[in-house]
């Protein structure tokens, strides 16, 4: 969104519209912003048409989000083993996940607390979701 | 004369120097053994033979005329395992960085060279900074040379990649073409372009270790098969691997029989294997309770867990196993577990190492992300690589075997010499549950209660077809086996097909789906 600003200059007031451009992203040179120096002969600045920020990739996570356990394909949840507050130690089950015929253990990717739990019993889930967080 | 050895001697000494003292102290602060150290761990102890050490570069340009480069940044040779023979090239970081130049990949051509022509295995230590850009198109022909080299030997002389530190750039791709890669952890990376051209090109922020680390390539990419914590570690799990595979295609796998086996009957088993059959356990405790003394050496332990591969040995002899793993994602089939489980059963196909599998998979992980990721042509490779295998092929179906999962483990129908079943395996196109669901559909919703209707017909399925006794009475089952007596069905039915020839029209080779 423009911002307007009211500037005064020897006198005369002017009403000026300043875009900010999104945040400079890196390898694409962001466009200088012509934003020409307030003059009394500009009694508008021109705002610059400027492209969309470019929003950078989001960088590859390193190796297993530390701490979260990630479901690994959809099912339903037929049981939750720990409770937030939980000790918890690495390969220690926390959920019990029904899917292709089988009760698959869930374990703890890391050794730690429990510090959140977004499933509940009887949740359907998909792979990739974010079943407990351990910290 | 006296003077003349005496030269030598000295000239011997410097270049067994490398870098010199100061690169090496360095080098060594990183936890890193030096190149000839490294030789040291690897083979037997005085065994090690050097080759081209006086070798040195042709290079003038870019300041090149000048610089020694004391063994040209490699030491090559061979030396034995376990009084076997084997080819080593091991890259010294202290010379130049190690980097590759003509003169240093055509030592490296030579050892390769000597190794198929021997019959021996193949063992490069990779710790190089790249191409030696001072030679130019010299160093790119020389990468290029290892890599025809690399491809001419596959399934000739087993090939082996030890990554003991940087490895960038085209440098990947030789290990990349070898049977097996190892990786020490926090030492080691493989990438094709680093994290400075991805930041600059993507905008991804990435560090070297999450980017190429050695816990990066063996549990998401699949590039490396092992992973160690210290160089000493490493080169001593390459001994282990060693010790499973033949030096060539020609030769048996190596034998080893100190005492006589025991083939007792293992009351374990009993338990390990839940009666229930939607419980997991743990496949690797049925395989250790099996093999000769409980040893295993499993391949590429975190990627892909759903499926176990690795060796072992039945009756002193080398076998590759390859089983579901049902404590993981229920032991489904999937793209990363397909093409695990298909390299490694080329690998043993290639080297005469008969194979055993283990059954018990509910199917493949349905799902859209694995439908676009091509599950369809990776599943593929696995049902290739068996059919195609003319080792010995021995199925034991512990539990699951359904739909086209159940062909893909080793079946009959992909020429598995002997089938095995436990009393507990479940042989059926598809499971209860949905095969209920199809087959009595219109029934279900006409029921008066649906539900109770629909379990009785899947008692009813599961009492006709969840058992080993069809697939048995069809003979697609051998026979059905008391788990605790797998040990000595097992060596039964290796030993009866030991002598197994099967040829097969002349062809120069399949076109297995990549």
């Amino acid at each position: 969104m423009p911002k307007k600003f009211r500037i005064v200059v020897n006198g005369e007031a002017y009403e000026v519209e300043v875009e900010e451009v999104g945040v400079k992203s890196a390898g694409i040179a962001a466009p200088v912003a012509a934003v020409a120096p307030v003059a009394p002969v500009a009694p508008v600045a021109p705002v610059a048409k400027v492209a969309p920020p470019v929003v950078a990739p989001k960088p590859q996570a390193a190796p297993a989000k530390a701490g979260a356990v990630v479901c690994p394909m959809p099912g339903t949840i037929l049981d939750v083993k720990v409770r937030v507050g939980d000790t918890v130690k690495t390969a220690q089950p926390v959920v019990i996940l029904e899917a292709m015929k089988m009760e698959n253990e869930i374990v703890a990717v890391a050794d730690g607390t429990v510090r959140e739990i977004r499933v509940t019993k009887g949740a359907a889930v998909n792979a990739g979701d974010v079943l407990v967080v351990i910290g | 004369m006296w003077d003349k050895i005496q030269e030598l001697e000295a000239k011997r000494s410097a270049l067994a120097l490398g870098g010199g003292e100061k690169r090496i102290q360095k080098h060594k602060a990183q936890g890193k053994l030096t190149a000839r150290e490294r030789i040291n761990h690897l083979l037997d102890a005085e065994s090690f033979i050097e080759t081209d050490v006086f070798v040195k570069h042709r290079c003038h340009d870019l300041g090149m005329a000048e610089t020694e480069a004391p063994g040209e940044g490699v030491v090559t040779g061979y030396g034995t395992i376990d009084g076997r023979l084997v080819y080593v090239a091991s890259q010294d970081f202290t010379v130049l960085g190690g980097s590759l130049g003509e003169a240093h990949a055509a030592k490296i051509c030579k050892v390769m060279d000597l190794a198929v022509r021997n019959g021996a295995p193949m063992i490069c230590i990779n710790d190089s900074g790249g191409a030696r850009i001072q030679e130019g198109v010299d160093a790119l022909n020389g990468y290029g040379n290892i890599f025809y080299r690399n491809t001419l030997a596959s399934g000739v002389i087993p090939q082996i990649s030890v990554i003991m530190g940087p490895c960038a750039g085209g440098a990947v791709y030789s290990p990349a073409l070898t049977d097996f890669v190892f990786m020490t952890a926090s030492t080691s990376q493989m990438f094709i372009t680093g994290p400075q051209v991805i930041k600059a090109v993507t905008g991804e922020d990435v560090t070297m270790e999450n980017l190429g680390g050695a816990s990066v390539h063996n549990t998401i990419s699949g590039v490396a098969h092992f992973l160690a914590q210290t160089d000493e570690e490493c080169l001593a799990q390459v001994r282990r691997l060693v010790s499973f595979i033949p030096g060539n295609n020609l030769d048996p796998a190596p034998s080893i029989l100190t005492e006589e086996q025991q083939v007792m009957p293992s009351e374990a088993l009993l338990n390990i294997i839940p009666v229930e059959p939607n419980r997991g356990y743990d496949t690797r405790e049925v395989i250790a309770n099996v093999v000769d003394d409980g040893d295993f050496m499993e391949v590429q332990p975190f990627y892909a867990e759903n499926m176990v591969v690795g060796f072992a040995r039945l009756n002193g002899s080398p076998v590759g196993i390859v089983a579901n793993q049902p404590k993981v994602t229920a032991g489904s089939l999937d793209i990363n577990a397909s093409d695990k489980a298909a390299r490694f059963v080329r690998f043993c196909d290639c080297f005469s190492i008969p194979l055993v599998t283990f059954v018990d998979t509910p199917g493949y992980l349905p799902g859209v992300g694995q439908e676009y990721g091509g599950v369809i042509r990776h599943g593929a490779k696995l049902l290739y690589a068996y059919s195609e295998a003319t080792v010995p092929k021995v199925t034991v179906i512990v539990r699951k075997a359904y739909g086209g999962a159940y062909l893909a483990m080793c079946s009959r129908s992909l020429g598995a010499d002997v089938v095995l079943a436990y009393p507990t395996a479940e042989i059926a196109v598809m499971g209860p549950d949905g095969a209920a669901n199809i087959l009595f559909k219109d029934d279900i919703a006409a029921a008066e209660n649906p539900h109770k209707f629909r379990q009785q017909k899947i008692r009813e399925y599961r009492e006709k077809f969840a058992n080993p006794y069809v697939a048995a009475g069809r003979g697609m089952v051998d026979d059905v086996i008391d788990p605790r007596h797998t040990r000595r069905a097992l060596i039964n039915a290796l030993s009866m097909s030991a002598t197994k020839r099967e040829s097969r029209p002349a062809k120069k080779h399949g076109n297995i789906p990549l």
